[in-house]
């Protein structure tokens, strides 16, 4: 029925995307198989035993850790979604004197890297921002507002892009009866765009997730979130693999389960500086 | 105007006629709404993002300890570029950038198998893109149990008889600095093959056809029409994965090496790191912060320049 040549070299490409899988799921496949033997196990090489979760459990807070997570998490990303959609709104439909240049400078935060402002920006947390009964240094409130910092310049230009194709004539019908800015806000803007806003609360939630620098300098060891936990337990003098792989499997699952539900928006995110 | 003129349905229509003068005191309420959506994300960029490069900039002239700085001019600078260390650190940057087109060419191949859409190919991206979701604190864990002495590769090369070529790769400071950048290479993989499958849906499959009824291989149509029409993609997927290189690497080089051994496997990023917060000089830290915001910055200029050459 087939060219056979071409039979062979479909089937050679089918051998290379599995050998790639293999090279990709195969990190996969280890982290699960040690976090599922006791350490003399994973020393011999074989056997399987729970004892890896439950010294975890001795080692690690990790649920106190994993609430952590949720709340510097949740609290980042959530504040990320009110002030781009907010700013998008107002970049891409209502401007004001300067309002592009304004966009630009937003634009350009993007360029900085989290590394060349970490030093003054954690003296600021930790000194300026840190007086009286308004304390940011240490605490939830610390982390979220920088990484809300870091993460809102994406997120407002993504915003803003896709308020731009929304067109303008839908506003005004939907204002005829007397609308103020907030209700269009409200009512028009923000149930248009929950694909714009899923994209930006999944990307988010995996960059602040997964996140290490930023919750190591400012959360207090007892609020540390689950990566940072992790980080520092591999940094530590004992090191116990089939812990740290289970741990490592904690950490991963919500970041996982995330991805596979939202794949397709993480991918709109991605390729979104490009494929227009 | 509207038949029921209110000051959002007025602003909103003037705005769409482009003309920011028409509407008078209606067009002026619009501007107040438009600075008090844009006042939550302008206030948060200035104070947590602005000021502090700013600052960083001023303190990179002093000598500071993060409650006195004394005014040294551009001391730190000259002490930097005389610093053998911070030459050590340059060099590591230069290996990570020449991974960079490993990083760009096998997602390419790959991405170019997966077009051809057999069987399974769905499964296969899905998996490919998988590491995106994990965190390089979780990839350099299993990345350090990869290259160690007693570790999954010199156990495979035993396995499979090539045992005589086991290496400590963690050990050397160049080969440390390698391992790195293979397992940068691994991770930032999924994101670029998928960057590329999105740029091979846009091209046109007539053109492929056509190059197939011509008698063209599969290896000059991919030369020849493939990665000229992909060079949009490519230049994306260029920057993107250099910055990345540059910024984003810090938690792998924390858990897989913590820069060692020496300063092997030392980046700016984490050069930053350790001698703001284990060296404790924080002015000379916040000038290497400086010097790699320019270099990430001129990176973001000539992507610029790119897109903006193409749309004239």
């Amino acid at each position: 029925m087939r060219d056979p040549r071409r039979a062979i070299a479909r089937a050679a490409m089918f051998v290379v995307l599995c050998v790639v899988v293999v090279v990709m799921l195969f990190p996969f496949a280890f982290m699960i198989q040690a976090a599922f033997r006791s350490y003399d196990q994973y020393i011999s090489g074989s056997g399987f035993s729970l004892d890896s979760w439950a010294g975890l459990l001795r080692d690690l807070p990790v649920v106190q850790q994993l609430v952590s997570s949720t709340i510097v998490t949740a609290g980042s990303v959530v504040l990320i979604v009110v002030v781009s959609t907010a700013g998008g709104f107002a970049f891409a439909k209502l401007g004001f004197r300067g309002s592009s240049v304004v966009f630009l400078a937003i634009l350009a935060g993007m360029m900085i890297p989290m590394q060349s402002i970490i030093i003054p920006e954690f003296v600021n947390v930790s000194r300026v921002f840190n007086v009286g009964g308004f304390r940011l240094y240490g605490s939830y409130p610390g982390a979220i507002v920088v990484y809300a910092a870091l993460g809102s310049p994406f997120a407002t230009y993504l915003m803003t892009t896709y308020y731009r194709g929304i067109p303008t004539e839908l506003l005004e019908a939907s204002v005829m009866d007397g609308g103020s800015y907030w209700q269009i806000f409200r009512k028009v803007m923000l149930p248009l765009s929950v694909p714009a806003i899923t994209t930006v609360a999944v990307l988010q939630f995996i960059q602040v997730w997964d996140d290490l620098l930023v919750g190591l300098l400012f959360l207090k060891p007892e609020v540390r979130t689950i990566t940072v936990g992790l980080a520092v337990l591999q940094t530590g003098r004992t090191v116990n693999v089939p812990e740290l792989m289970a741990g490592s499997i904690l950490s991963a699952l919500p970041a996982i389960v995330v991805y596979l539900i939202f794949q397709r928006n993480l991918i709109a995110g991605l390729t979104m500086g490009v494929s227009k | 105007m509207t038949m029921i003129a209110t000051p959002a349905a007025d602003g909103i229509a003037a705005a769409r006629r482009g003309s920011p003068r028409a509407g008078g005191r209606l067009q002026a309420s619009q501007r107040r709404a438009g600075i008090a959506f844009a006042l939550p994300v302008i206030a948060l960029e200035l104070v947590f993002l602005g000021l502090p490069i700013v600052q960083a900039a001023y303190f990179s002239f002093t000598r500071w300890d993060g409650i006195t700085a004394t005014w040294i001019g551009p001391d730190n600078y000259e002490r930097l570029f005389g610093d053998p260390t911070f030459l050590r650190v340059l060099e590591n940057n230069l290996i990570l950038l020449a991974a960079v087109p490993i990083a760009i060419l096998i997602p390419l191949l790959v991405a170019y198998l997966l077009n051809e859409h057999v069987p399974g190919w769905r499964f296969f991206r899905s998996a490919y893109f998988l590491p995106t979701a994990i965190s390089w604190v979780v990839i350099g864990m299993v990345g350090l149990r990869f290259f160690a002495a007693e570790g999954i590769l010199n156990h495979t090369l035993d396995a499979i008889g090539l045992g005589f070529i086991n290496t400590d790769m963690l050990s050397g400071e160049l080969s440390a600095m390698i391992a790195v950048a293979i397992t940068f290479i691994w991770s930032v993989f999924g994101t670029n093959t998928i960057i590329f499958i999105t740029g091979m849906a846009t091209l046109d499959r007539e053109v492929y056809e056509a190059a197939r009824v011509d008698g063209a291989s599969a290896f000059t149509t991919f030369v020849k029409i493939t990665i000229p029409m992909l060079m949009r993609f490519m230049q994306f997927a260029f920057i993107l994965t250099l910055i990345t290189a540059f910024t984003a690497l810090f938690s792998l080089i924390f858990v897989m090496t913590g820069g060692g051994p020496g300063y092997g496997s030392t980046t700016l990023e984490f050069y930053v790191y350790q001698q703001g917060f284990q060296v404790a000089v924080f002015g000379y830290a916040a000038a290497i912060g400086i010097v790699l915001f320019v270099v990430v910055f001129a990176i973001s200029l000539i992507q610029l320049r790119i897109f903006r050459s193409r749309l004239d």
